[in-house]
C-alpha cells in the first residue's frame, strides 16, 4: 500500500491511468452479468461530465473566473457535431476539430467583450450567450430538428471504422485520461502558475508580467474547448441531442461537481461528477418514498454543497486524502510496534 | 531612435513633475527625483504622504495625470514608462513588492518565486501541456535558479511549503525572492520592514545591500522604520502631502528642518 502511494507520487500520471483502467473494465463486467448494462451509459456520462467539469475547474478553480454558460456551449458543440456528421456526412475527425473551434472562437469573442474590465462580467455574458444558444437550438429546426431532438450515430473513424457502444465507451475513457494528464501538466507549468497568480493576486500577477486579459481569455478558451469536447462526445455516445437539456440547471450541476468533488483537484472532479451525475440514478432513486420526490437529487446536491463547504472546503477528495493519511499513519504505527 | 529623451549617464530612473489626484485629493503633487545606477534610494514621508501612490504610478498600476517617468531599460534604451502597460514593466527590468504582501497562498514558496520568472519562459501552451523535453529542461533550470535565491535568503528548507499560514517575516522574504528571478535593474520595495521584528529588520539591511552588490541593481524603497532607512540608503527623498520636501544623504535629511517638522519630529519619540 505504502509502496503504491510512493509510486503514485513519483509517477504523477499513475492515478489517472489506474482510474482509466478500472473504468475500462466496466463493459466486460456487464458482459459477464456482474453489472447491469445501464452502467456503461451511466459511467460514460459521468466521464463526459468529468471532462466539462475539468474545463470549469480550470476556469473557476485555478483561474478564479466564473462562467454560467457551460451547458450552452456544450449543447452548441453537440449540435454542430450532430449536424456535421448526420446532415453534411463529414468525417468524425473533421467534425471533432470544427465543433471545438467554433465554440472556442465564440468564447474568445464573448471574452474579449466581457473580460476587459473585470473577470466577474464573464458570468453575466456567458449566461446571456447560453440562453441565446438555447433559444437557437429550439428555433433553428432545419439544423437542430427543434423539440423532436436530433439523432446521432456512434463515431466512425477513417471513414470505415465504426465504433459500437463498448468502443465508444472506451473512447471516452481514453479522452478523459488524456485530458486529465494534459491538465495535470498544464497546471504544474508556468501557464498554470500564471492562472493561479491571476486568481490569488491580480496585482502580483500583473507586476510579474502576466497579461490578465490574455490569460483570462486563455482560461476561458481552454474551458470552452473541454466543454465542446464533452458536448461532441455526449452527442455521439447518447446518440441523441435535444434542445431543453442545455439550461442553467445543467450549468449549475457542473458547478456543483467541482464544489462537491474538489476545487483544483483533477481526481476530485471525477469524484464530484460521480456524485452529481451517477448517485441520483444509482442510489437516490432506489430509496423508498424519498426517491419518488421530484428533484430529490437537487435537494441532496444542495445539502451536500453546504456540508462540503462547511467541513471540506477543498472538496470530497479531501475525505479520501484524510483516509489515505489515516491508513499510512496506521501502517507506520503497526510497523513501529513490530520493530 | 526612440523619441524619448535619453537619460544622463549614470541615471537609471528619472521622475519629472509627477502628479496624480483622486477626486480632488492630490496624492502626488509635482514630484521629481532621480535614481542613479546601483543606488539604494529611500522615499520617506508620513502616512498618507503618497509614497505607495508614487510607486503605483512608476509601475503603471495607476496612470499619472501629469509628468514623465523615464527608465533605462535592460536593453540600455531610455523608455517612458507611461507608454507601457502594467504587465510590460517587469520586462523592462523594473520589479516591485507590495506594502500588503501579494502572494498566492495555495502555491508553494518555490512556485511563488517561480511566478517571478514568468517572462523568462519560452515554452508555449502546447509544450506545457505535453511537457516536451525542452519544457522540462527550462522548468528545471529556472527551478534551480529559484532554489539558489531561496538559499541566499535563507529559506531554501521551506521551499515546498505552501505560502498560506507562513509568518510575516517569511512572506516578506518570498516576495523579495520573487523580484530577483527576473534579473532586475531596479527593485521597488514598499515598506519591506513592516511587520518584521528588530533582528529581522537588521538582517534585511544586510540583504538589501547584498542584493545591490550581487545583482548589480538599484533599489528604491519606502520605509517607516527610520533606522533601516538611515542605515541602508545612499540617498533619501522626503515627501509630504504628495509634495517634494527635501533630498540628500541620510545625515542631511536628519538635520533638515522641514523634514523634522513634517515627519521626524512626530516620529522621533516613538523610535
Ligand atoms: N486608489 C485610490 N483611490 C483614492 N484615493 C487614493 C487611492 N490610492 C491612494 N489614495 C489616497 O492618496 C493618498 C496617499 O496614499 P498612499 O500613497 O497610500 O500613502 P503612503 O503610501 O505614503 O502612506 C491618501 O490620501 C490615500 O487615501
Ligand atoms: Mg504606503
Amino acid at each position: 500500500m505504502k509502496k503504491l502511494l510512493a509510486q503514485i507520487k513519483a509517477y504523477p500520471y499513475t492515478k489517472y491511468i489506474l482510474l482509466g483502467l478500472v473504468l475500462a473494465t466496466i463493459p466486460s463486467l456487464v458482459y459477464f452479468d456482474v453489472l447491469k448494462s445501464s452502467y456503461v451509459t451511466l459511467v460514460g456520462v459521468v466521464m463526459i461530465y468529468t471532462i466539462v467539469s475539468l474545463g470549469l475547474n480550470l476556469l473557476l478553480g485555478w483561474s478564479g473566473l466564473i462562467s454560467l454558460g457551460t451547458a450552452g456551449f456544450m449543447g452548441l458543440a453537440a449540435y454542430i457535431s450532430a449536424y456535421m456528421t448526420m446532415n453534411l456526412k463529414m468525417p468524425f475527425e473533421v467534425t471533432l476539430i470544427v465543433s471545438i473551434l467554433i465554440p472556442v472562437a465564440i468564447s474568445v469573442l464573448v471574452g474579449l467583450i466581457s473580460l476587459r474590465i473585470e473577470g466577474l462580467y464573464l458570468a453575466i455574458a456567458t449566461l446571456a450567450v447560453s440562453e441565446i444558444f438555447r433559444k437557437t437550438f429550439a428555433e433553428f429546426e432545419f439544423i437542430t430538428n427543434g423539440f423532436s431532438g436530433k439523432s446521432v450515430r456512434y463515431p466512425t473513424f477513417f471513414g470505415f471504422f465504426k465504433l459500437d457502444t463498448t468502443m465508444t465507451y472506451l473512447l471516452l475513457v481514453v479522452f478523459m485520461v488524456v485530458i486529465m494528464i494534459l491538465i495535470h501538466n498544464l497546471i504544474n507549468s508556468h501557464v498554470g502558475r500564471a492562472l493561479n497568480a491571476m486568481r490569488g493576486s491580480e496585482a502580483a500577477a500583473q507586476a510579474m508580467g502576466i497579461n490578465l486579459l490574455k490569460y483570462r481569455l486563455l482560461a476561458f478558451a481552454l474551458a470552452t474547448a473541454l466543454t465542446s469536447t464533452a458536448g461532441i462526445l455526449y452527442a455521439h455516445f447518447i446518440k441523441y441531442v435535444e434542445p431543453s437539456k442545455w439550461n442553467l440547471g445543467l450549468s449549475l450541476n457542473i458547478l456543483a461537481v467541482i464544489i462537491i468533488g474538489g476545487v483544483r483537484s483533477i481526481i476530485g472532479t471525477f469524484v464530484g461528477s460521480l456524485v452529481v451525475f451517477a448517485v441520483p440514478d444509482l442510489v437516490l432513486k432506489q430509496i423508498p418514498y424519498f426517491g419518488k420526490i421530484p428533484n430529490f437529487a437537487y435537494i441532496i446536491n444542495g445539502i451536500l454543497i453546504i456540508v462540503v463547504i462547511l467541513y471540506y472546503p477543498a472538496g470530497l477528495i479531501r475525505v479520501f486524502n484524510d483516509g489515505k493519511d489515516a491508513v499510512v499513519k496506521l501502517f507506520k504505527k503497526s510497523r513501529g510496534k513490530t520493530v | 531612435m526612440s523619441h524619448v529623451q535619453p537619460l544622463e549617464k549614470g541615471i537609471i530612473l528619472s521622475i519629472e513633475n509627477l502628479s496624480i489626484s483622486f477626486g480632488g485629493i492630490k496624492a502626488v503633487d509635482n514630484l521629481s527625483f532621480q535614481i542613479k545606477e546601483k543606488e539604494i534610494f529611500g522615499l520617506i514621508g508620513p502616512n498618507g504622504a503618497g509614497k505607495t501612490t508614487a510607486f503605483n504610478c512608476i509601475t503603471q498600476f495607476y496612470k499619472p495625470n501629469h509628468g514623465s517617468i523615464r527608465f533605462l531599460s535592460k536593453k540600455d534604451v531610455t523608455v517612458e514608462l507611461n507608454e507601457h502597460a502594467v504587465h510590460e514593466i517587469i520586462g523592462l527590468g523594473l520589479v516591485r513588492t507590495f506594502q500588503n504582501v501579494e502572494l498566492i497562498r495555495e502555491l508553494s514558496i518555490l512556485d511563488n518565486v517561480l511566478v517571478g520568472a514568468h517572462i523568462d519562459y519560452k515554452t508555449g501552451l502546447f509544450g506545457a501541456m505535453v511537457k516536451t523535453r525542452k519544457a522540462k529542461k527550462e522548468e528545471e533550470s529556472l527551478r534551480l535558479e529559484a532554489m539558489k535565491i531561496l538559499q541566499f535568503l535563507g529559506i531554501a528548507d521551506k521551499a515546498m511549503w505552501p505560502v498560506g499560514g507562513q509568518p510575516y517575516g517569511i512572506l516578506k522574504k518570498v516576495e523579495l525572492a520573487r523580484t530577483l528571478m527576473c534579473a532586475p535593474r531596479l527593485i521597488i520595495l514598499d515598506e519591506p520592514a513592516a511587520g518584521l521584528n528588530d533582528v529581522e529588520t537588521l538582517g534585511l539591511a544586510d540583504v538589501i545591500r547584498t542584493i545591490r552588490n550581487e545583482y548589480n541593481c538599484a533599489v528604491l524603497l519606502v520605509e517607516h522604520d527610520m533606522r533601516l532607512v538611515m542605515d541602508v540608503c545612499d540617498t533619501i527623498c522626503a515627501i509630504n502631502f504628495g509634495k517634494f520636501l527635501a533630498k540628500g544623504s541620510p545625515k542631511e535629511i536628519k538635520l533638515n528642518k522641514d523634514v523634522q517638522v513634517a515627519y521626524l519630529g512626530t516620529q522621533e519619540d516613538q523610535v
